[in-house]
């Protein structure tokens, strides 16, 4: 194998970024929403690489990306849930107010 | 990655999937139409399910691409369709995007220094290639001295979820 | 691999949290069966449930085992704080009664939901591993988004449950990311195996010691957010004044419980060995959290004064409580100390509980349909017109100040106490310091309801028999701990509580 592991962490960091600048910057709520999906999905490229270069006869790694994985689609299934209920009430999902770096 | 041995197929594979994975998340967090933000992050997430298979997990590949792309991608679509205007939002970032923008670069710096210090330049391959099969990770999940009790709570965790969200969305009777 | 028998799983100290689990579970098929009218009826049920695991759980108090393996511990620890997350709930299902059918937001599902996030929060208190603290984090939140935004027809309510939701999920992607990297580094997710490799790391001085760094930076941020602790505290008061009023009792005390237990596991039972050089008395995030608990006392206290809305008012105060709590944390990782300073933490936690949830009572009481009278001037006048309410709200303020003969004296006592043993004499100063100035704003709800004076008080609504009910029992609560605090202190004392017994 010819792929060392910091370039898989490099990869799993640079998304897990990505997915901070989606949540932080973005308006719109399911973009916010879309943008924490990518931040799960680097803990578990993170979680697998781990794995398989550190400890590849345990398999706490790939149990633990199968529960962030379920975790996952529990979120989404809530959130989105509750977008809808909020676009029903305002006719809008901007969520500028939610606002994380002021307060 | 060792250039002076030349491309390995390995290391083509993990160039792709790094561009359609990293090219997919800047295509969800910049595109003004979220019809096409859901189809990025589906490549993204297909990228992940790449990485995966070339990291030798292959039933968690498939569960990325049944269960990410299969079901969150078009759930992502269905909301998407149901709420209006999503398709050309007139303003993308909140005032605070250049703030977000740094906030998200100190998380990288950050991260690389944690995170890849401690093995960069370590090019040791992987232990073996005999690893631990589906069959292990399907034991483990059931077995009571493995993850049984999480895989217990996580099936409570989707009933409240799935409950959770009928009670949101469902219209008032 | 051997799959062994079901014996071997030693379930019986799971039980309790396992009857709740099942339980909800059947409840959701029961409701169905109820109709609108006679929804009182589910509530009784997840009120017996409730009863049934607190008795469960004090007849296997103190077993100082673990279940299924090493994934589920059961000491005095788990044992005290599902006392106190099954207390929470109990009074917020008597609290949403009457004040659900009030506001025509009852729902069956709403008490499921109740007994969901406290299984939740069983299931943290005595988790052993990264993926069990991870998945009960979510099993106790997710409810509570949900809860949040029940109120359909209020936007405020909405806006309450997505900016919570949009938050939580934040806070989960960085603790997993956190618990990714610890994995990284350790090769395991359980926490006593994690201690073992955390040692060696830190003996051999590897380069992992970064992951580890990185790893308990991150769970800090993550379980900051949850708890509610500066900086990540931003969404606290939208969120508290849009929710359901029961429900935002239950966050600030359930929700705290949960993700204080969390960070007590993690750090004192997997990291205490996490130190900057060998030699190093204090560990690597026992400054931090010093620092984040000293902001936040300063930070939730100066700014609940300015608030007019008791709603808001209470969501500072709980951040400021946080910080109190926080201490304890901070303290728990001077070796040594860590006894004494979860036994602060627990019980502080448990007169907390009483003394918020009496608060809120009282709030419901006051609260109109329409979402109007929590301000606070709404309490002018109470002690002519209501003198029994008003004398118990007083006396919910004196211990939220901490003043002695209250309950939230001995939580206090115990945690200052702590912190000065653990060599933080500053930070137990600032603790005194901001207490003494968070009786201002306390003291001017009292000031409102005795000694101003107006021609109509506020009219009482929401004074229903179980409001009453939790009224009375959180005030006797409040008034037992604070004159009898070795009740409290037997229960905990002649157990010690442990963490580090475990391994």
């Amino acid at each position: 194998m010819g792929v060392p592991l910091w370039m898989y962490l490099t990869v799993a960091a640079a998304l897990f970024s990505i997915g901070i600048y989606g949540v932080l910057a973005r308006r719109n709520a399911v973009a916010v929403l879309m943008g924490i999906e990518l931040m799960l999905n680097a803990v578990n490229l993170n979680l697998i690489a781990f794995w398989r270069y550190q400890t590849p006869f345990n398999m706490s790694g790939q149990a633990f990306a199968a529960f962030v994985l379920v975790v996952a689609a529990a979120e989404v299934a809530v959130g989105l849930a509750i977008i809808i209920a909020v676009y029903r009430n305002r006719q809008s999902v901007e969520v500028e107010d939610v606002d994380m770096l002021k307060g | 990655m060792n250039f002076g041995e030349g491309l390995t197929p390995e290391a083509i594979a993990f160039g792709l999937f790094t561009i359609l994975t990293i090219g997919g998340a800047f295509g969800v967090v910049t595109t003004r139409n979220l019809v096409r933000g859901a189809i990025w992050l589906i490549v993204s997430l297909f990228g992940i399910a790449g990485f995966f298979v070339l990291l030798s997990a292959p039933f968690l590949a498939s569960v990325q691409v049944l269960v990410y792309i299969g079901a969150i991608g078009i759930l992502f679509s269905f909301a998407v369709m149901l709420t209006r205007g999503m398709t050309n939002l007139k303003e993308r970032f909140n005032s605070q995007w250049w703030l977000a923008g740094l906030a998200a670069l100190t998380a990288f710096l950050l991260l690389m220094m944690g995170v890849v210090i401690p093995v960069f330049g370590n090019t040791i391959a992987p232990v073996s290639d005999q690893v631990t099969s589906t069959v292990d990770l399907g034991v483990a999940l059931v077995s009571g001295n493995q993850y049984v009790l999480p895989f217990e709570v996580a099936s409570l965790l989707l009933t409240a979820a799935m409950i959770g969200a009928i009670v949101i969305a469902r219209e008032d009777d | 691999m051997t799959i062994p028998a079901l014996g071997d799983l030693n379930l019986y100290v799971a039980l309790p949290a396992i009857f709740l689990a099942l339980f909800t579970t059947f409840l959701l098929i029961i409701d169905l069966f109820i109709a609108q009218e006679h929804k009182n009826n589910t509530a009784y049920l997840a009120l017996g449930a409730l009863a049934v695991a607190f008795v469960w759980n004090l007849l296997t108090f103190n077993n100082n085992t673990t279940a299924f393996l090493g994934m589920f511990v059961a000491d005095s620890f788990s044992g005290f704080l599902n006392m106190i997350v099954l207390i929470g709930a109990m009074l917020t299902i008597l609290l949403s009664m009457d004040y659900l059918r009030r506001m025509g937001i009852e729902q069956g599902e709403y008490y499921s939901m109740v007994l969901f996030s406290t299984a939740g929060m069983m299931f943290m208190g005595s988790a052993n591993n990264l993926i069990v603290i991870f998945i009960a984090l979510e099993l106790l939140s997710i409810p509570l988004y949900v809860m949040a935004a029940i109120r359909h027809q209020d936007v405020k309510s909405e806006e309450s449950g997505i900016k919570y939701f949009i938050l939580g999920a934040f806070a989960s992607a960085f603790f997993v990311y956190g618990a990714a990297l610890i994995y990284g580094a350790t090769g395991t997710t359980n926490l006593p195996a994690i201690f073992t490799a955390v040692g060696e790391i830190v003996n051999t001085g590897s380069d992992s010691i970064f992951y580890l760094v990185a790893g308990s930076a991150l769970i800090i941020v993550a379980l900051g957010f949850k708890v509610a602790v500066v900086p990540f505290h931003m969404w606290t008061p939208d969120v508290y004044e849009g929710a359901p009023t029961p429900l935002t009792a239950f966050m600030s005390v359930g929700g705290k419980a949960g993700g204080f237990a969390a960070l007590l596991r993690v750090m004192v039972v997997a990291l205490p060995a996490l130190t900057v050089q060998s030699g190093d008395a204090a560990t690597v995030w026992q400054l931090t959290l010093a620092v984040i608990a000293a902001l936040t006392m300063i930070l939730g206290n100066v700014v609940a004064i300015s608030q007019t809305n008791i709603k808001r008012m209470l969501a500072y105060s709980s951040i400021a409580h946080a910080g109190y709590i926080l201490m304890a944390v901070a303290a728990a990782g001077t070796a040594g100390v860590s006894d004494a300073a979860t036994r602060g933490m627990l019980v502080y936690l448990l007169s907390y509980t009483f003394t918020n949830l009496g608060a809120f009572a009282i709030v419901i009481t006051l609260e109109k349909e329409d979402g109007t009278g929590t301000a606070i001037e709404d309490f002018v006048g109470l002690g002519r017109s209501r003198p029994m309410l008003a004398m118990m709200m007083a006396f919910f303020m004196f211990s939220l100040t901490g003043v002695p003969a209250t309950a939230g004296f001995i939580g206090k006592f115990l945690v200052f106490g702590a912190s000065i043993e653990a060599g933080l004499v500053w930070l137990a100063v600032i603790g005194v310091l901001t207490s003494v100035f968070s009786a201002y704003y306390y003291v001017r709800i009292i000031v409102n309801m005795y000694l101003r004076d107006t021609d109509k008080p506020s009219e009482i609504v929401g004074e229903t028999q179980f409001v009453k009910y939790a009224t009375y029992i959180s005030f006797t609560a409040v008034l037992v701990l604070g004159l009898f605090p070795a009740l409290a202190l037997n229960l905990l004392g002649g157990a010690q509580i442990t963490l580090a017994s475990l391994f």
